[in-house]
């Protein structure tokens, strides 16, 4: 039973990687808020099926919010330069913090708790199984399409693709729309599986992570987000023999990730 | 048939005049030349044609058509196509795709379009632009590893993609080796005809004689127009080009 | 409200705002030379203050609290420079930014496992009036971040040091040609952002009498939109955005309570900013 409850929290952290990856690894838009997202997706399903809501009708809406969102944040980076992207998207993620936090209806500080969980264990933790698939199968389809194509092409250089006949603002949105609303979607999961949710769990820092888990995978593969999201989400687990130390680790190991293999593990050179 | 017309065109940087009040006219088919030392404004006008910057004045027509305020992609997607300088390759990509960027624009219609980007049919049609500039053996390789020479070709390879009724191209001879531009002009001159082109070229004596007609620009200002006969003769042409005798 | 506490409110803001300006000075400088976020900088801030508070603690001495604590965080900070930062130079923005946000973690940490998790107090500037209503405290961080920025004023504009600066800001490539060697300046750039960081760290902790591993956490998000705020890469611009955000966050705390989420008011507010003026509230033109 512990595993099944480890594996599921891996496989979510995975979709929203995949999902990170999406927007950093192929567009090439650095964003530090996609905790933020994820946090949008659970609270609507937390919020929804507390009043009653089946989970099945409260999971596409917070999918929904999680992609209008994210259209709104898609639109802001058209108007900022890489750096001050990755800034102001650490302040939207401060800013959806401060709303769950203060707003009513979303129980401040002590969150939502009792959300229903609408399967058994077992389908339960299938539900997340094939989601995860789902979304690997997304990634790959989008990776080989004509969309991909055009996200790499500005990853790459985006005047070149601007005078090479790609819509630069469309395919930005297209990217930021896409990985927020699946973001979202492993939220509403997420909010399903633990029951419990709280406006600290989606901070700046699970953004930090989610990002880390992206590039300590390598960016722009698919088997690097989801070998990050199992490494860096796992680490809690396989490190919590030297519980004291687990953090300090923990920062130790991005930094040398990046300072020694900048491209990731799985990724390729850089 | 007239193809590119610029009226009164101006664009400052901060109070400076980098391009003021520029007319040109290309017609269809020729091989326009572009002259100028640097600082003249000959970058800037192509960045003002092709849509990446914003002109704070005049007009910009192809084939007739107002296109001042269209953004770059739609530009490139009715046929104006350019290459930059200092070369902007997909690096990560291999150069199959890096041409496959491209010819997969013009064929997107959905809103979400999910397509395998490399149908057989459009890798054939890459190839064989590959084959005309001379890159169809890199073809598997990624950009980032080839030398500058091949680069540029690539840049042309791209551009050609868009299937261009105007290809600006900037200085695509700059920083090559003697071989190298000479493949790279037997590349354009093979285009001779079919594209219609605007060359900017710092290597006058390379460039010149192949024009069919050349512009030369000073300080934002057209100085000088005609065959290459005329504008080489033209006191004010050499008066400009006076501080850079020896590399011209 | 009444006229003197509207004046003691400016003042403890005044003060945190010249922690904000200290921190986030050395954030701009070092943005406008490598071009990257050094986030670890609230890092160093922290271990400054432990630094100062260590030799406060063994000795007792206010002048040995300083140096130790400054000198401290100058060594971390240009050995950051030395094995993290330069060799990730030409690497896409976003690895040294996870991997510096991975330091600024794992040296919070490391203070945690040293010193443990609590708050240790540092009675360096006992709270007793001087010159009142102002307090010790208050003066003393108040006076010396203008002293501080004096110095920095003519490091910067009387030096050949502070030109080269200027020019390896303006242009990389131009600066290399003319031959400024980049990997000396960066240094001693990092020495003297890591110097104020300490310095920082010191007064922040003399000024509530308390410091606490995770000190750097606020001033680490914060100092981001200072430095936004002030216009990337635009050392003077941010002094003035972390005053006036100290002053502004003062005064606002006392009149809306703690019912205020200043944080998430703080960064809408940058957003905001970065939407209509995107070169920054006080940046008088677009730099890069």
């Amino acid at each position: 039973m512990y595993s099944i409850t480890v594996l599921s929290l891996l496989c979510i952290y995975a979709i929203v990687a995949i999902s990170l990856n999406l927007v950093t690894g192929l567009a090439g838009q650095v964003t530090l808020g996609h905790a933020a997202f994820f946090g949008i997706g659970a609270y609507a399903v937390g919020f929804l099926t507390t009043r009653g809501l089946p989970f099945f009708l409260a999971w596409p809406v917070g999918v929904f919010i999680a992609a209008g969102l994210g259209l709104l944040l898609g639109g802001i980076s058209l108007r900022l330069r890489e750096d001050f992207l990755a800034i102001a998207t650490i302040g939207f993620n401060f800013v959806v913090v401060a709303a769950f936090l203060y707003l009513p209806y979303f129980g401040g500080a002590y969150g939502i708790s009792g959300i229903p969980r609408p399967l058994g264990n077992t389908w339960f933790f299938l539900l997340i199984l094939v989601s995860t698939l789902a979304v690997m199968w997304l990634h790959e389809h989008v990776r080989r399409s004509d969309l991909g194509l055009a996200l790499m092409s500005l990853r790459e250089s985006e005047l070149a693709a601007e005078t090479l006949g790609v819509d630069v603002r469309r395919f930005k949105i297209t990217a930021f729309v896409l990985g927020t609303g699946i973001a979202g979607l492993a939220g509403g999961l997420y909010a399903g599986y633990i029951g419990v949710i709280r406006p600290e769990d989606f901070g700046f820092p699970l953004s930090v992570t989610f990002l880390a888990m992206v590039a300590v995978g390598g960016m722009g593969t698919l088997w690097g987000p989801v070998a990050g999201a199992f490494l860096l989400g796992g680490f809690a687990q396989a490190f919590a023999f030297v519980y004291n130390y687990q953090l300090v680790l923990y920062g130790l190991l991005l930094a040398l990730i990046m300072r020694y293999r900048p491209q990731g593990l799985l990724g390729r050179i850089l | 048939m007239t193809v590119l017309e610029v009226r009164n065109l101006s664009k400052r940087f901060g109070g400076v005049f980098a391009v003021t009040d520029v007319h040109l006219q290309v017609q269809e088919g020729e091989l326009l030349g572009l002259f100028g030392p640097n600082g003249a404004g000959k970058t800037t006008l192509f960045n003002l044609i092709s849509g990446t910057l914003k002109p704070d004045s005049g007009e910009i027509f192809f084939f007739g058509e107002k296109i001042t305020h269209l953004p770059p992609h739609v530009r490139a997607r009715k046929g104006i196509a350019r290459t930059f300088q200092i070369v902007q390759p997909f690096g990560e990509l291999t150069v199959l795709d890096n041409v496959l960027v491209p010819l997969a624009q013009q064929e997107l219609t959905r809103l979400l379009p999910l397509r395998p980007y490399d149908s057989l049919a459009r890798r054939k049609q890459a190839m064989e632009i590959l084959e005309l500039v001379g890159l169809a053996a890199w073809a598997h390789e990624r950009a980032r590893n080839l030398p500058l020479g091949l680069l540029k070709l690539l840049e042309v390879a791209r551009s050609l993609a868009l299937q261009p009724k105007l290809l600006l191209l900037d200085e695509p001879l700059a920083g090559l080796h003697l071989q190298e531009s000479e493949q790279l002009l037997d590349v354009l001159l093979s285009l001779r005809g079919q594209v219609t082109m605007v060359l900017v070229e710092h290597n006058v004596r390379m460039a010149l004689p192949v024009c069919d007609r050349a512009v030369v620009m000073d300080a934002g200002r057209v100085i000088a127009e005609g065959n290459p006969e005329q504008v080489r003769r033209d006191p004010q042409v050499i008066q400009a080009y006076l501080g850079e005798r020896e590399d011209a | 409200m009444d006229w003197s506490t509207l004046a003691a409110l400016t003042v403890d803001g005044l003060a945190v705002g010249s922690i904000y300006a200290l921190t986030a000075f050395g954030l701009t400088l070092v943005y406008g030379l490598l071009r990257v976020l050094h986030v670890a900088h609230a890092g160093v801030y922290a271990v400054g203050a432990y630094g100062g508070w260590l030799a406060y603690t063994l000795t007792g001495n206010l002048g040995g609290t300083i140096v130790v604590g400054t000198l401290l965080a100058v060594i971390v900070g240009v050995f950051l420079e030395w094995w993290f930062y330069r060799p990730l130079q030409g690497k896409p923005p976003l690895v040294p930014l996870i991997g510096s946000i991975g330091l600024f973690v794992a040296v919070g940490d490391l203070l945690r496992i040293l010193f443990g998790p609590y708050q240790q107090s540092f009675p360096v500037l006992p709270p007793r009036p001087i010159l009142s209503p102002l307090t010790l405290p208050q003066v003393a961080v108040v006076g010396s971040t203008v002293l501080l920025f004096l110095l920095v004023y003519v490091v910067t504009n009387r030096t050949a040091l502070g030109l080269s600066w200027k020019a390896i800001a303006q242009d990389l490539e131009m600066a290399a040609a003319v031959g400024i060697p980049l990997p000396r300046y960066t240094r001693m750039a990092f020495a003297l952002a890591s110097g104020l960081a300490g310095v920082a760290g010191i007064l922040v902790g003399a000024y509530y009498n308390q410091i606490y591993p995770s000190m750097g956490s606020v001033p680490a998000y914060k100092a981001l939109a200072v430095v936004v705020l002030g216009g990337l890469g635009n050392p003077w611009g941010t002094v003035v955005a972390g005053v006036l955000l100290g002053v502004i966050e003062s005064i606002a705390t006392a009149f809306l309570g703690n019912q205020f989420p200043p944080e998430g008011v703080a960064f809408l507010a940058m957003i905001l900013v970065l939407l209509f003026r995107p070169q920054g509230l006080l940046a008088s033109r677009i730099q890069g």
